[in-house]
């Protein structure tokens, strides 16, 4: 039991070092696209560690299955719902940011920037 | 747009109520009875844009078989990027050196492609911002952290080898 107990500790731990990393990243990186690029370790790592954590207890301590299946669909829901939500996100700054001022620091030899209107 | 067919929306039904049961986890009959209205208010509208093609796909047992085991690939690729993004932010040292490149995709179906460009989303360090399709060949647009690669082929490889492996097992 204490074993469960100790992984669950590290679990939780490493989810708040991802997720700790994800906001640092949103602080430091220099512009939209590389915040939303860092910031994509608090749904993953971040969430899933901390899921993971809370679906063992719930399942070993607690004993209520119902708990348990409640915050595995919660993990799934933000794994399937996340991507769209950047993807839009990244199509519609990278848009924005045509129209004027250049605030995007983008390699100047990349290949591919002409993303269709 | 499509028209909306019987088996789309039973398809869709089924998926909702299974959710909506998880989700509840109350056997009652005042729970399951609104669960059947939501879940058919929901199916009505939105099967038309969920299921195309064969609707029963999903409840192909080979299928979420196949879709389990992706899940492992997925899992390797997100924990080694992860790592790799933390210590882009921690260590301070590496340099970012951000672009767009264009990545040429074998994926031929709506859902793989979906699935695809959504795992290279979920990646730290790659983002997908555009799909198109270039002289009969589908385009994945993806911001990617740091650009290494020459060639968008060269740039495929290094950004979702094993992903479409896994990808195209399950949807193609």
């Amino acid at each position: 039991m204490i074993a469960i107990r100790l992984l669950i500790d590290v679990l939780i731990v490493v989810g708040a070092y991802f997720a700790l990393a994800g906001t640092l990243g949103i602080l430091k990186m220099p512009d939209v696209l590389c915040r939303m690029q860092a910031s994509t370790c608090i749904p993953t790592l971040g969430v899933l560690c901390v899921a993971i954590g809370g679906i063992l207890y719930a399942a070993c301590f607690l004993h209520s299955a119902d708990n348990a299946i409640k915050i595995a669909v919660i993990g799934l829901m933000i794994l399937f719902t996340n991507p769209i939500g950047s993807h839009v996100l990244a199509k519609g700054a990278y848009k924005a940011d045509r129209k004027g001022k250049n605030s995007l620091k983008l390699n100047p030899d990349d290949y591919g920037r002409d993303i269709n209107e | 747009m499509q028209k909306t067919r019987f088996s789309a929306v039973l398809a869709t039904f089924i998926l909702c109520m299974v959710v909506w049961i998880l989700i509840t986890w109350s056997f009652s009959v005042q729970e399951l009875v609104a669960g059947v209205l939501v879940s058919l208010a929901t199916a009505l509208f939105s099967s038309r844009f969920f299921a195309h093609g064969d609707s029963w796909r999903f409840f192909n047992p080979a299928k979420i078989f196949s879709l389990i085991g992706y899940s492992f690939t997925f899992f390797k690729e997100l924990v080694k990027a992860n790592v790799d993004m933390a210590k882009r932010v921690y260590g301070g040292c590496k340099a970012v050196n951000p672009g767009i490149v264009r990545v040429p995709t074998e994926m031929k179906s709506d859902y793989g492609l979906a699935l695809l460009s959504d795992s290279i989303t979920l990646t730290p360090g790659t983002i997908t911002m555009d799909v198109a399709e270039e002289d009969g060949k589908n385009c994945l647009y993806v911001h990617w952290i740091d650009v290494t690669a020459e060639s968008g082929e060269a740039a495929g490889e290094a950004i979702k080898g094993e992903l479409e492996k896994g990808t195209r097992r399950v949807f193609d």
